[in-house]
């Protein structure tokens, strides 16, 4: 086999070029090979960016997948020849789904010797719960398929693996096709190609038929996910929105009286159609076992009792088992009553004495796999040397059930870009079919993945022929949906993830503006006393946001000591520092959100994080203490217009599904909670009692924390007095910088969010605005008002707990997740000897 | 025989529970030689659903869910069955082992259901030192009945019967090393020990009568659930089952609820709940003979 060599797929060996490639030559030709090497740079970085990770885990750092990567030229397949391999792959899924359909139900190819039970009973993936033996299971089990095939040398493609569990790569191949949209334009233009839209339009329209009271009442359809550390969360995302359904978690799931709920912030909603893109093995911790992190218990009752339809069935994955490839040419006639249209690799299950005696002592032709395991790599004996072939074979044959090996096939090779121009490299494609209810359809293209490239792919063009009719759905009518404008919808994880975002992005502004404040101080040579005031409020200020060890702020107090201080602001702008941690967590939320950032937005974040974190990280320890104090500086400032960008587009741009009011929301919450504690150690003046004089620097501060000083002055001149500033401060509404504006903008949304003036949140909100205003009348009206002012400190601590208060009762009202499930430790038997009580 | 079961679980939990899912395998199946006169699941608080099925296995399941807090959970199985199996097949009649391994390897339509009990199960590893121990009963062409009798008796004789030094995640291995356990553990590594040696070995989950010590009357409440094996003997005499805790093949003391591969496919009581903190767990099983029926011997 290894004597003939492999098919090209661009020249046909006669020094001609295919037809179907001729298109694209001059586009080649005239790009040449520099330009063709910066594309493909280009396309490396555009993968990076966009956090599109490869479908094969990376063997050094299996929680950071390695990036995909997609070649600048596209495998390019005759619409004729893809025609044929949609038939047969359409034929291979029809007979998949009825060899599922026996093994789930009456078992009948076991009975009637035509599979072995060693292919079914010892496969890992056959779930034992997932079987009705009395009444047989409702299809389709198979809902999506998708099979790699290779091209041997005679031209014809052979299916290799079967992918029947959860078939990845589908947003891989959108993202190939867009990514060589935008940086490979002359090959695309121009150019017809069968489009990618129908699949999704037929897929989207097949889930909903799939509900079990059908299309017409507008089910619920979701994509249930592992979640953001799943290696594909980007495919979960790109794939939910394509199809316009909810992503969840087991987390967000329940099951009531035998139907699934989504837990959203209206309460539950239901869910008729669930599209798995886990494991089926973790989808019900009552009867598979480790589904405990993932799984909702009772999901497969309320499958069982038809309440929710499961696709791809929790036990697909069965099908997948490399040994069962051996038996579908004889599965096919029995099954389907035709010969197979597509031949698979010739696949030989050992378990099977002819099939021994046909390989004999040799394994060396042979690739060897693991007849139900298709996760265990396939072994190449003629590879290994002659102790290891020895091993190997003396294993396979302890136990040739557990074995199956196939033909070696020199897969054909397709040009790809290389250091030295174009290099032919052994291509796998791999194409994605779906079940609209009567019959199988292909996405009109694929994925091409070279081999032995690590994670390198190629776009599978189908060009489209002169007037081809258009694909699209079955012309199933959809009602006409009902216009929501509210959040209710929103998963109470997202919602707490957006107030989470929302705080910890006004942290780290805030955070910013503290450090700023003190660096601009610590930088004059020789400070006044009212610097070094100032400097003694900040630094409170600063231990209080856990940006500064208090002891470090408690020396700061003297002149001395300013030397530490400044290196200990500059350390926490630095590696291991406060700042940094807060961008590490506005990332983490940033990526746990994905799926509900507009791209403008995730890239804005994604971006700005990785700038901040690139500024901040390798920082030089910088010598001379002006150096740093510049250093800082220049931080605070990039956080300081980051955090305004991410403002000024979370304001415009970024709404799904009620995110935004979540978001803002928490930033006011953080941001009032902030004012009242700042505030509280700012008016800690000592000594003011006797010399109002001394309440100056704090009311000075007060202001320009609150970015409020050019407001004040352009209202109030020079003169600095507590009531105007206080008023200013806390309780002018019309100043975002204030309280006031904080807190009644959150009583709005509460109000907004319950739909009801009456909402006991609201008022908690109210009544905080109601006591802000209070301190402020009590100011001025006073005879001394600094006298007044330096008793605000204490209500102010007061408060700042009050808001402490409010938030956590935000927190239980909107986002407390179901509580955790556990399993109840089975008895064992005490099977006790008889006669022995 | 016709004896009355009751098996109840109670779960007690430190804090409140919102939600629960039991799976219970509580009712006995009906088989040759068993006729189930009644059978009920009594569950307080009462199931806000119940759901029952036949299984992979062909026993019966049942799932309960409670939506409403409650603080325990108690549910009892009751059933009246009577029991008389027909006497195994005379031994030295039966296939030799080889061929009942080689029938069950070959699968097709006389042995396709025996074949799942010949791999490996989630809790039973097939060890080859069990199989080294029990291929001293099973040398080359001795009838396989006569080799699981000996095995059965020799497990009987050369464990000791302990509680508290294993657990359900003792292993096979740690067993064979140990050679104590309880019923469970036995019955794993019988199967354990016939799966290596290619013989079709399944977990029979159920309950034994029990006999209180001389001039003392029976207590309530005081049985155990029990466990066994069953042995595949070929098509034409299908399944036998032995006890090897006892050394005693099963004929009317001991009353089938169901099989599986092993314990985890047939545990009477499991269950997934939200909440609940730590809980507490007490069983009491009861088997109460009723009346011996007629034709019944002893």
């Amino acid at each position: 086999m290894d004597a003939v060599s492999p098919l090209d797929e661009m020249v046909d060996g006669a020094g001609g070029f295919r037809p179907q490639w001729r298109s694209l030559l001059g586009a080649l030709a005239d790009l040449g090979r520099e330009a063709l090497a910066e594309r493909a740079v280009l396309l490396d970085r555009f993968f990076a960016d966009e956090g599109v990770t490869s479908l094969l885990a990376n063997p050094a750092a299996p929680d950071r997948p390695a990036a995909w990567r997609c070649d600048p030229i596209p495998l390019i397949l005759p619409p004729a020849e893809f025609d044929t391999l949609e038939a047969g792959l359409a034929q291979r899924a029809t007979l998949l789904e009825a060899v599922l359909q026996d093994v789930y139900g009456p078992q009948h190819l076991l009975a009637e010797g035509l599979l072995p039970p060693a292919l079914v009973h010892a496969n890992p993936a056959f779930l034992r719960p997932c079987r009705d033996p009395v009444a047989g299971r409702a299809g389709p089990l198979l809902h999506l398929y998708a099979a790699d095939l290779a091209r041997a040398p005679d031209g014809a493609w052979r299916v290799v693996a079967d992918r029947t569990a959860v078939p990845t790569g589908i947003a891989h191949v959108l993202e190939n096709r867009r990514a060589l949209s935008r940086h490979m334009p002359e090959f695309l233009r121009a150019r017809d190609l069968r489009q990618h839209g129908p699949f999704f339009d037929i897929w989207q329209d097949a889930l909903q038929r799939l509900a079990p009271g059908g299309a017409g009442g507008n089910p619920g359809v979701a994509l249930l996910t592992t979640g953001h550390t799943n290696p594909l969360w980007f495919e979960h995302v790109i794939l939910s929105r394509e199809l316009s359904c909810a992503l969840v978690e087991g987390g967000d799931l329940t099951v009531r009286d035998g139907v699934l709920y989504l837990k959203t912030l209206r309460g539950l909603q239901r869910v008729e159609v669930l599209l798995r893109r886990q494991d089926g093995r973790m989808m019900d911790p009552l009867e598979l076992e480790s589904s405990m992190a993932h799984g909702v218990s009772g999901l497969l009752d309320a499958a069982r009792s038809g309440a929710v339809k499961i696709v791809n069935d929790p036990g697909s994955g069965f099908a997948e088992a490399p040994g069962l490839a051996a038996f579908l040419p004889a599965l096919a006639p029995r099954l389907l009553g035709e010969a197979l249209l597509l031949r698979g690799a010739r696949t030989l299950w050992l378990g099977d004495p002819a099939a021994r005696a046909l390989v004999g002592g040799d394994l060396g032709p042979w690739l060897v796999r693991r007849a139900v395991d298709g996760t265990v790599p396939s072994v190449r004996p003629a590879t290994l040397d002659a102790a290891a072939r020895a091993a190997l074979l003396h294993r396979v044959l302890a136990a040739p059930q557990d074995y199956a090996v196939s033909e070696v096939l020199a897969p054909s090779v397709a040009p790809c870009v290389g250091p030295a121009g174009l290099e032919p490299r052994p291509v796998m494609l791999r194409v994605f079919l779906v079940f609209d209810g009567s019959r199988w359809r292909a996405l009109q293209g694929g994925l091409a993945r070279v081999m032995g490239s690590g994670t390198l792919s190629k776009d599978v063009w189908v060009p489209a022929e002169e007037g081809a009719a258009i694909q699209g759905p079955g012309g199933l009518v959809v009602p006409a949906l009902a216009i929501r404008r509210t959040s209710g919808d929103l998963p109470s994880r997202v919602a707490d993830n957006f107030f989470w975002l929302g705080r910890y992005l006004e942290r780290l502004e805030s955070a910013a503006r503290l450090l700023r404040a003190s660096g601009s101080r610590l930088a004059r040579p020789t400070p006044t006393p009212r610097e070094l005031a100032e400097l003694k409020s900040l630094s409170a200020c600063l231990v209080r946001a856990e940006l500064l060890d208090p002891e470090v702020a408690e020396g700061g107090a003297t002149g001395l000591g300013s030397r530490p201080l400044a290196r200990a602001l500059v350390q926490a702008m630095r590696e291991g520092g406060p700042v940094l941690g807060l961008v590490g967590k506005v990332s983490r939320m940033t990526d746990l959100l994905r799926d509900r950032l507009t791209g403008e937005m995730q890239l804005a974040l994604h971006h700005g994080l990785r700038d901040l974190a690139a500024l901040l990280r390798p920082g030089p320890a910088a010598r001379e203490e002006a150096q740093g104090l510049e250093q800082l500086a220049e931080a605070s400032h990039a956080v300081l217009s980051f955090a305004a960008t991410v403002a000024g587009l979370a304001a415009e741009n970024m709404v799904r599904g009620g995110g935004r009011l979540f978001l803002d929301l928490g930033r006011r919450v953080e941001r009032a909670q902030a004012i009242v504690a700042e505030l509280a150690r700012v008016l800690d003046q000592p000594g003011a009692a006797s010399q109002p004089a001394r309440l100056e620097p704090g009311l000075r501060l007060a202001l320009e924390l609150r970015d409020s000083v050019i407001t004040y002055r352009s209202r109030y001149l020079t003169v600095l007095q507590a009531a105007p500033v206080l008023d200013l401060v806390l309780a002018d509404e019309g100043n975002p910088r204030g309280l006031a504006f904080q807190l009644a903008t959150a009583r709005d949304m509460l109000v907004d969010l319950d739909g009801d003036a009456g909402s006991p949140l609201a008022a908690a909100a109210d009544q905080l605005l109601e006591e802000a205003r209070g301190m402020v009348r009590e100011v001025a009206t006073a005879t001394v008002q600094a006298e007044a002012a330096m008793r605000l400190p204490p209500r102010l601590r007061a408060m700042e707990g009050a808001m402490a208060a409010l938030s956590n009762r935000i927190a239980r009202r909107y986002f407390t997740l179901l509580p955790a499930a556990h399993s109840l430790g089975p008895a064992a038997p005490g099977g006790r000897l008889r006669g022995a009580a | 025989m016709i004896y009355r079961v009751r098996h109840t679980t109670r779960y007690a939990y430190g804090s409140t529970v919102d939600l629960a899912a039991h799976l219970l395998h509580l009712t006995p199946r009906a088989l040759p030689g068993q006729r189930v006169l009644e059978a009920a699941i009594i569950a307080e608080p009462a199931a806000s659903r119940l759901r029952a099925a036949i299984d992979h296995f062909g026993n019966h399941v049942t799932w309960l869910f409670v939506d409403t807090p409650h603080a325990a959970f108690e549910v009892t199985g009751d059933a009246t069955v009577e029991v008389g199996f027909a006497l195994p097949p005379p031994a030295a009649g039966t296939l030799p082992w080889e061929e009942v391994a080689a029938l069950a390897r070959a699968g097709g339509p006389a042995a396709w259901q025996a074949a799942e009990f010949t791999f490996e199960s989630p809790m039973v590893q097939v060890e080859a030192a069990a199989g080294e121990y029990a291929a001293a009963s099973f040398p080359p062409g001795r009838p396989v009945l006569e080799g699981l009798l000996e095995l059965n008796a020799r497990i009987r004789r050369e464990l000791t019967y302990r509680s508290g030094v294993t657990d359900l995640a003792t292993p096979v291995r740690e067993v064979l090393r140990r050679r104590e356990g309880v019923c469970q553990d036995f019955s794993h590594l019988m199967i354990s020990a016939l799966r290596a040696l290619g013989l079709p070995a399944r977990y029979v989950s159920g309950y034994i009568r029990t006999y209180p010590p001389p001039g003392q009357p029976r207590r309530r409440g005081t049985d155990q659930s029990h466990a066994w094996v069953g042995a595949w003997l070929g098509p034409a005499h299908g399944w036998v089952d032995l006890d090897p805790t006892n050394g005693v093949v099963v004929r009317e003391e001991h009353l089938v609820v169901g099989w599986g591969r092993d314990y985890a496919d047939v545990s009477p009581v499991s269950g997934v709940v939200l909440g609940g903190g730590a809980h507490r767990l007490s069983i009491a099983v009861d088997l109460e003979p009723l009346e011996a029926t007629a034709g019944a011997s002893g």
